[in-house]
């Protein structure tokens, strides 16, 4: 229990860190949010109603405690180019980005886990061979790259979705989670790729240590030998690996929205560069730190549970 | 020679082994062949030991019985029959893997070397030994919690109850290797091979292990295959051995003709080298002169996790408090059971712990160390030439060819020729690892050097000659030695002096005879006792 409080404790700090830092490099960056919003041409007298309006001429702390302040509620202000709440522009995109996150996270847990195993118990034979030629190519593969295979193989010539199309999974989740699969394709299968080569060199370590070989004299088949002491055992180090593959996933795959025109995080954040809108460009990175920093906490513990040696009472 | 020839009475055989050579595939294609024409019988309820060095074919031949070689090891010829009752013969060497199965923890169980990781990091006690009740579906569900109790409680391990739920980490060498066994005879096997169940032990413990072997030997007639390394375990335990070399049997019989009257050469050999027969190396009378070390209430720390939250970290004595010299020219051994501190206290003279108190006083600037694993304490990655001249390098000593020159020599030294220069680690035997990190020790010339058990790993002839090696060296270069070992016969052996170390002191100290012959403390009376 202390160790949870001990690794809340540290998790909140980390993202308060972040905050401030995010927060002093908009302010260092040359470039003031209301002349962005009026123009150059704007005059002095209107810019300087505006900075007030927007906060922009308290102190530096002051403002910061603002920040932080709506940041708890989920108020980041008004974003400069849409004039509506962050949060709005947000909650709107999200949709897409987790929702895509999650159909690639799934593929990648489902895929990765029996194929590692499969090469691993037929090291060196035909399937093994075949799998991993196939993950070496796919694993040099750019995910944007493999977005437009995948664009004009199955929606170009086999027609199975539209390219560019997307709906929302309030008019039907059906559909949405079928324009989901495409991208999340593009965005698992080098994962997977990576995930099998690891899991896979991860269970051929396990399998040359003692306990295996106990676990065999006792009776086992290879199979159980595989599934019941190895594979738990082998997952330890694949936990970490994952984790980073999940945050990763889960901070926005910004190329694959563009590639396949979904309006995701990772789409917002591009256009808010472009034009700016210092606000959204906030939100954003700390919602991707609070997403990375979420997962690594989750993988803490789940590596508690699945290994008790590091386990702490 | 046919199969149990000698074996006394295996009229009653249950294991017979025909002829067998194992083979393992080689890279590009066929066989490398580990033993040839290995035949022995063990009886119905018998001991049986199976003595040898390392690569002896002593494990693989056990393993090939049981189909556990690995690495598409397997027998290439002879047969391994096994005859669990009268009439019924099972021929394991061609028997599929689904059968095999069946016999395993069932009618034939194993332990092994290293209770430490043979079992199950992240499963319990508890599910481990039950699942030999899983696999061999062994009586009904309700009772097995039970009875996995009561073995454990016959394995002599107390508050069974508790240990079910815990992991092995949580448990000592001696516990776990006790789950081993009370894993091993729960199915009431007809036959245990024990694979050097107690080398990796400690000396006080060792003896109690072969004690409850020998307790399931008798109480439920189960026979058992000892494979070991060392006589006096054998001794102990067996009533009949089997003498293995390079693959082959070399002698069988009764243990007491083997080790009264042995017929061949290697086994006399060998029963020299481990019944601490060996001569005393040690020189008389050179106690005393000026000291290259000397330690006056010294204690070493570990650092630990403090218990509170956000806590800083704790210190925790592992070394208590110790006064000893070394003087010039002397060895001076340190024994003790793992966990004791001596290893710690040799890093920290060394200088690898800065976490000390007391007084450390050094006749030399950098004592030099060897460690007890050549296979570990050598990176594998750089040569014998790098490895040997990195000490020079560091100190910005001589000139390349000044370093290789000085390398060279010590190789000669320690009795390898130049050509070890420019090879790796790993091409290398375990002796010969040993004796390269013993000329690394000596490449500063430094006067004092600490060794840590540098002959525990080794087997029992390669022992002699780098006990041999170390007392020549000492003697040419008129060096000291600290000397660290759990083995008793080889500090009686090699030091002039001893000292007792337990729970992080030195409860008892004095010259070696006066230690052996009258112990004072109770400790170095019960480590004395455990000399098998």
């Amino acid at each position: 229990m202390r160790y949870y409080v001990k690794k809340i404790v540290s998790l909140i700090m980390v993202l308060f860190l972040i905050m401030l830092l995010t927060f002093l490099a908009f302010q260092v960056i040359p470039g003031d949010g209301a002349v962005s919003r009026l123009g150059v041409d704007a005059e002095p007298e209107e810019i300087e109603a505006l900075r007030e309006a927007l906060g922009l001429n308290k102190s530096l702390p002051e403002r910061f405690f603002r920040f932080l302040g709506g940041a708890v509620r989920g108020d980041f202000g008004m974003s400069y180019q849409y004039s509506r709440p962050v949060s709005e522009l947000l909650a709107a995109r999200l949709p897409a980005t987790v929702g895509l996150a999650a159909v690639s996270i799934l593929m990648i847990c489902i895929i990765s886990v029996p194929l590692g195993l499969l090469c691993a118990r037929r090291e060196g034979g035909f399937a093994d061979r075949a799998v991993t030629l196939l993950t070496q190519t796919l694993m040099a593969v750019p995910a944007f790259f493999l977005g437009m295979i995948i664009t004009f193989l199955f929606g170009v010539v086999l027609k199975w979705f539209s390219p560019g199309g997307y709906i929302p999974p309030g008019e039907s989740f059906g559909k949405y989670l079928h324009y989901m699969i495409f991208p999340a394709a593009a965005i698992s299968i080098p994962k997977i790729a990576m995930t099998v080569k690891f899991l896979k060199t991860s269970v051929l370590r396990e399998r040359k240590l003692d306990y295996v070989r106990t676990a065999r004299s006792k009776g086992n088949t290879e199979r159980a030998v595989l599934w019941r002491h190895v594979l738990r055992n082998a997952l330890i180090p694949v936990i970490t690996f994952m984790g980073m593959v999940i945050a990763d996933v889960l901070a926005g795959s910004i190329v694959i929205e563009q590639v396949f025109n979904l309006p995701g995080v990772g789409r917002l954040l591009v256009v808010a560069i472009g034009n700016r809108d210092y606000p959204v460009v906030e939100a954003i990175v700390v919602y991707i730190a609070a997403i990375v920093l979420t997962v690594n906490f989750i993988v803490d513990i789940l590596y508690q549970r699945v290994d008790p040696r590091v386990r702490i009472k | 020679m046919s199969a149990g020839e000698n074996g006394g009475k295996t009229a009653e055989w249950l294991l017979e082994l025909d002829g067998v050579s194992v083979g393992f595939p080689m890279r590009r294609r066929g066989m490398s062949v580990v033993t040839r024409g290995v035949s022995f019988r063990v009886g119905r309820g018998e001991a049986l030991g199976i003595v040898g060095e390392s690569g002896s074919g002593k494990s693989v031949s056990m393993l090939a019985s049981l189909g556990l070689l690995g690495n598409g090891g397997r027998v290439v010829e002879g047969s391994i029959r096994f005859r669990p009752e009268e009439g019924r013969i099972l021929e394991l060497s061609s028997m599929t893997e689904k059968e095999l199965c069946a016999v395993r923890g069932d009618e034939i169980s194993m332990i092994f070397q290293e209770p430490m990781t043979s079992l199950n990091p992240v499963m319990t006690i508890g599910a481990q030994v039950e699942e030999m009740l899983v696999l061999h579906d062994d009586g009904p569900k309700e009772t097995r919690r039970e009875r996995v109790l009561a073995m454990l409680g016959e394995a002599g391990l107390s508050g069974t109850e508790d240990l079910y739920g815990k992991y092995p980490h949580e448990l000592s060498g001696g516990m776990r290797q006790r789950v081993m066994i009370a894993m091993a005879m729960l199915l009431r096997p007809r036959l245990l091979i024990a694979d050097e169940p107690t080398t990796a032990l400690d000396v006080t413990i060792q003896a109690k292990i072969l004690a409850l072997l020998k307790k399931f030997q008798e109480e439920y007639g189960t026979a058992i295959i000892l494979i070991s390394h060392d006589l006096g375990v054998i001794r102990s335990v067996c009533s009949r051995a089997v003498v293995m070399c390079e693959g082959r049997v070399v002698e069988q019989g009764r243990v007491e003709e083997l080790f009264e009257h042995p017929q061949e050469e290697y086994t006399k050999r060998l029963l020299a080298a481990a019944l601490g027969k060996g001569s005393v190396l040690r020189r008389e009378g050179v106690t005393g002169g000026k000291n290259t070390a000397a330690v006056r209430n010294y204690s070493v720390f570990y650092e630990e996790r403090g218990k509170k939250l956000f806590a800083a970290r704790e210190k925790r004595a592992v070394v208590k408090g110790v006064s000893f010299e070394v003087h010039e020219g002397e060895i001076v051994g340190i024994v003790g059971e793992s966990g004791c501190g001596k290893s710690t206290l040799a890093k920290a003279m060394a200088g690898l712990n800065p976490l000390t108190s007391g007084e450390l006083e050094l006749a030399c600037s950098r004592p030099q160390m060897v460690f007890q694993d050549p296979y570990g304490s050598l990176n594998p990655s750089k040569t014998i030439g790098w490895l040997l001249t990195e000490p020079l390098r560091l100190g910005r000593i001589g000139t390349r060819e000044e370093r290789r020159g000085r390398a060279c020599e010590m190789l000669r030294r320690v009795g390898l020729e130049d050509s070890y220069y420019d090879r790796y680690p790993n091409t290398l035997s375990g002796g010969q690892r040993q004796r390269v990190a013993i000329a690394m020790a000596l490449m500063l010339r430094q006067k004092l050097i600490l060794l840590d058990e540098p002959v525990s790993a080794l087997d029992v002839t390669v022992q002699e000659q780098i006990l041999i090696l170390l007392v020549g060296l000492q003697k040419e270069f008129g060096l000291s030695y600290l000397f660290i070992s759990h083995d008793m016969n080889v500090i009686h052996r090699l030091c002039d002096r001893v000292l007792v170390m337990y729970q992080g002191e030195i409860v008892e100290s004095g010259r070696t005879e006066e230690v052996f012959e009258n112990p004072q403390h109770e400790y170095t009376r019960k480590l004395l006792e455990a000399r098998l």
